[in-house]
């Protein structure tokens, strides 16, 4: 297909759609012609308008499209798996020869079968505005000068060291010889900071915020809400001193909360994790897991996150999913593969693009807020001690334990933010430390528009100080 | 006057790639009417084979090709960059022309128009290495059985081990480079990597053990240090043995550094703060060339060809922008001696272009990058190290690691021993450290004498992924360590 247009028309979902729906039923009409049990294609088309800047100014100006189709088979019971981004009738009937051949040679698996057709059933709406999906390079370099201009006059020392402004449309559609047949598109704008503030010779650490809208009305608010975060971490990370070491309360912010002690218990909440024998909440189903104040919920529904779905990587039905409610284990995430082993349904969680196999994964986490108030009555909850707004380490999903540096760390005496912090580094295990969340804020966040959470106030961290 | 490149590495007789054409020809015919602006069309093909089993199932078996053509045009002192998936003259005029288009379109708000590019010694020819053909003629059924033996060693080492999970993939990356100052530079490799790791449980506690490595040629490069066998004993050894270890006390340390640990110190600490974006940007290093950053035992260099011996995972001869890698001495006997540049950033600091412009994809454009990161060797054996070594930590294991513009790093570690009174105690568990990257080099008191290239199977992210490498010896300093316990 071609692959550039210079006065780029508007973005037609059902075109697009319509051409990679038609490009999947002929890959797998390939697969099954080359030997194929069954087949299934998932093909993605994304185009996209986005403006770089460096050092507060404009770097590049880019256009692109592409198209890229995943073909997965199955043959007696063993899978191949090829990807392309060569659709002409010669590339797919390779893309489909080798995935053929790679099934010809692995090794079988009686729990290979492909899931049956089932009819998505959230009501998301349009997630293509026509607004949007015409949003031009023009109007993206618009964006991204008026975005650049104001984070840099808001204060001098401020550095940009990376900033995009960007609109992007994308189309997804499935087709499979057990009778999927979907297709669904998108489309938004969004922005990014990437940057530090220089005082002289003092270079703060850095920080970055960003997200994306698919409404335009919406727009201005992301600017203003990207620019303030931004600027706030980094000229707060300004004259950086020394924490105190100790064992006890830290106040995390939502991103900082997600990563450290919410990423693992989605993780361990994979039916694969479980299945293979490296989840610790194996076994825990209907069991308090955590801190009765903790609720998660994967929910593919929530507009203002970019996971919005009606249908995961394999054509199942998404829906509002509870992991965990009150404290107590709901469920376990499915994919098509592993609610075979369990004899289940998928919960509609294979994730994944059109360059693997699916996975297993959420669509959009949300953790639901607490009773704590803002963020200055969770500082005032913290009276003295250490609020931690990202967090630079590692944390191991299948024990839980997680060391790394406190980053746009501040440190708090009688509930008020006192001075910046360097070398501060935080330790734990997420899963015995989620029993120890003392308070968690009134309002939640959104992190960089994939996820929702708030501020949690987590006792009983080792904080080791420089 | 532009240099031209001889060929440095003439593609092997016997490669099965040698019918394919030139497609730096195409390019070139593209060129030859694209009008007065700088033009840059880099053709860029991955193909990627890949196998995954986990607990004897074979999560992924798995042949990706993605092709196409990125093409920059520098207009009105802009650049502008477009990309077409389809590799024929025409899909690739309407590209130079989008390009175009999209630079003019922003020029208006660039403030400091780029002016013309430095000249330098651009690349012509062919540039293969070693490995290519010999990966692309072995079979995968024969990668799939050693991924599923392997898998299956380490799952059944001890009673302890719940799964394991062994996997195996190579990247063959052909690109052809040409530019309208004169680069035409046709490049083929292959990055080989290897990893497994197995999962150990007792009394509800779980620790894993993982091990990886990944090199730039073929077989013997990617096995060279390790045999495969003696990597999967090694993963399913630590998982079991954290199990029973205990959690170092967190403070200030002396620490003993292992060579893919000095990889991570040298890539994360240092590596960031001297690509030359980054630096104009206020990273920690600038304005601090010709001045100490470090104790002057330590000399850091980072190298587009694989030094001591073959093989290190972020090898390239020719830059995605034609120009022909070099070894760049970033730091000499502690003395700041470069930064790392591409044409560009080359141009505004008025020095050569260090050969370190890289794209991940054809639709990337090319960033500063990294390729093989290292600290020269010294003079000191590990032995020697530990009994000078009064009250210390042996740290091993890379787990993930991040730079900051104010030069603290962090980096994780899966295993760390005790020193006390330069004995070696028990297997604890690993920690992450963190410092200040040329505080941290100044306190650098011993460097070891034995080289090893060992972080060859790591990706760097910066907005896109690059394949590098990074190692040096045994290096004794003094870092934070994050303990329990505080």
């Amino acid at each position: 297909m071609s692959s550039q247009k210079l006065e780029a028309p508007a973005f037609d979902p059902a075109l697009e759609e319509s051409r990679l729906l038609d490009r999947c039923e002929q890959l797998v009409a390939l697969a099954v012609k080359g030997g194929a049990d069954e087949a299934e294609a998932f093909g993605t088309f994304s185009e996209v308008a986005c403006v770089s800047f460096e050092k507060g100014d404009l770097k590049m100006a880019q256009v692109d499209d592409g198209t890229s189709i995943g073909l997965r088979v199955f043959k007696d019971g063993k899978m191949g798996f090829t990807s392309t981004n060569q659709t002409d009738e010669s590339s797919l009937e390779e893309a489909a020869n080798n995935a053929c051949t790679l099934a010809g040679f692995s090794v079988p698996d009686e729990m290979n079968q492909l899931p049956e057709a089932r009819e998505p059933s959230l009501e998301l709406g349009d997630l293509v505005q026509p607004d949007v999906g015409a949003f031009g390079l023009e109007a993206v370099v618009e964006c991204g000068r008026d975005f650049v201009e104001r984070t840099v006059a808001g204060d001098s020392r401020i550095s940009i060291d990376k900033a995009d402004a960007q609109a992007s449309r994308v189309s997804v559609a499935l087709h499979s010889t057990r009778g999927v047949h979907l297709s669904e598109s998108d489309a938004s704008v969004g922005l990014s900071v990437f940057g530090m503030a220089v005082d002289g010779d003092d270079v703060s650490g850095f920080d970055y915020w960003g997200g994306n809208v698919r409404d335009l009305s919406r727009l201005a608010a992301l600017t203003d809400e990207t620019i303030e975060r931004f600027s706030d971490a980094v000229l707060g990370n300004l004259g950086a001193g020394a924490a105190e070491t100790y064992a006890g309360p830290v106040l995390f912010s939502p991103a900082a909360f997600l990563s450290i002690f919410i990423s693992p218990v989605v993780s361990a909440a994979s039916s694969i994790a479980v299945q293979r024998g490296r989840s610790a909440l194996a076994g825990k189903l209907g069991s308090s897991v955590t801190d009765s104040a903790i609720s998660i919920l994967d929910d593919p529904a929530d507009l203002e996150l970019s996971g919005a779905a009606r249908f995961d990587r394999e054509g199942q039905p998404t829906s509002r999913f509870a992991i965990v409610e009150g404290g107590v284990l709901k469920s376990y995430l499915y994919n098509g593969y592993s609610s075979k082993v369990d004899d289940c349904l998928s919960t509609g969680h294979a994730a994944g693009g059109a360059r693997s196999v699916p996975g297993l994964g959420p669509h959009a986490i949300s953790v639901a807020a607490g009773s704590g108030g803002d963020r200055n009555a969770m500082l005032e909850a913290l009276g003295k001690g250490l609020f931690v707004q990202r967090f630079s380490g590692t944390v191991d999903p299948a024990s839980g334990d997680f060391s790394g540096v406190a980053k746009s760390a501040r440190w708090v005496e009688n509930g008020q933010v006192v001075r910046s912090l360097k070398e501060t580094l935080i330790s734990g295990n997420a899963f015995e430390l989620l029993n120890e969340v003392g308070t968690l804020s009134t309002s939640t966040e959104t992190i960089f528009s994939s996820a929702r959470a708030p501020f949690a106030l987590v006792d009983g961290v080792s904080v080791t100080a420089g | 006057m532009l240099t031209v490149l001889r060929k440095i590495h003439p593609a092997s007789r016997d490669s099965p790639l040698n019918h394919q054409p030139d497609p730096t020809d195409l390019l070139l015919e593209v060129l030859t009417d694209t009008g007065e602006e700088f033009v840059e069309l880099r053709y860029h093909r991955k193909r990627t084979r890949s196998l995954s089993v986990e607990k004897g199932r074979v999560d992924q078996a798995k042949i990706s090709e993605h092709t196409g053509v990125g093409v920059r045009v520098l207009a009105q002192g802009t650049w502008g960059f477009a990309s077409t998936d389809r590799f024929d003259k025409q899909a690739v005029r309407r590209a130079v022309e989008s390009a175009r288009h999209a630079a003019l379109a922003s020029a208006s708000a660039r403030r400091n128009k780029t002016s013309a590019l430095p000249e330098v010694e651009l690349a012509r020819g062919l540039f293969e290495l070693e490995g290519t053909g010999e990966l692309i003629a072995r079979p995968l059924e024969e990668s799939l059985e050693l991924v599923m033996r392997l898998e299956a060693q380490a799952r059944n080492a001890s009673s302890s081990i719940q799964s394991a999970g062994c996997g195996y993939t190579e990247i063959f990356e052909e690109k052809g480079i040409v530019t309208s100052d004169g680069a035409k530079a046709w490049t083929r490799l292959v990055r080989p990597e290897f990893r497994i790791s197995a999962v150990a449980q007792k009394d509800g506690e779980i620790q894993r053990g993982s091990e990886s490595v990944g090199a730039t040629g073929g077989w013997e490069c990617l096995f060279r240090n390790n045999a495969a066998e003696s990597l999967a004993d090694k993963a399913a050894k630590r998982a079991v043995d954290l199990l029973s270890a205990g959690y170092p006390e967190g403070g200030r340390k002396k620490v003993l550094l292992s060579p893919s640990l000095v990889g991570l110190l040298t890539h994360e600490a240092v590596g960031h703060t001297v690509e030359a974006d980054f630096v104009m940007s206020g990273s920690v290093a600038a304005g601090k060339l010709g001045t100490r950053v470090a104790s002057d035992l330590v000399t850091l260099c980072d190298s587009g060809i694989s030094e001591y011996y073959e093989g290190a995972g972020g090898s390239m001869m020719i830059d995605d922008e034609g120009v022909r890698t070099k070894n760049t001495t970033i730091i000499e006997d502690g003395i700041l001696k470069s930064y790392l540049h591409d044409r560009e950033s080359a141009a505004r600091f008025d020095v050569e272009p260090t050969g370190n412009a890289r794209a991940w994809e054809y639709d990337n454009e090319p960033l500063i990058r990294m390729r093989n990161t290292y600290v020269a060797p010294g003079d000191a054996s590990l032995e020697e190290m530990i009994a000078d070594t009064e009250d210390g930590l042996l740290l091993d294991g890379p787990a993930n690691g991040q730079a900051d513009s104010n030069g603290e790093f962090m980096f994780g570690t899966h295993e760390a021993y005790q020193i006390k009174s330069g004995k070696l105690g028990p297997l604890m568990r690993g920690v992450n450290i963190s410092g200040v990257a040329f505080d941290v080099l100044q306190t650098v008191d011993r460097v070891g004498k034995d080289f090893v290239w060992d972080l060859g199977s790591g990706h760097c992210g910066k907005g896109q992924p690059a394949k590098v490498d990074a190692g040096g010896p045994w290096l004794s300093c003094e870092v934070i360590v994050g303990g329990r316990g505080a």
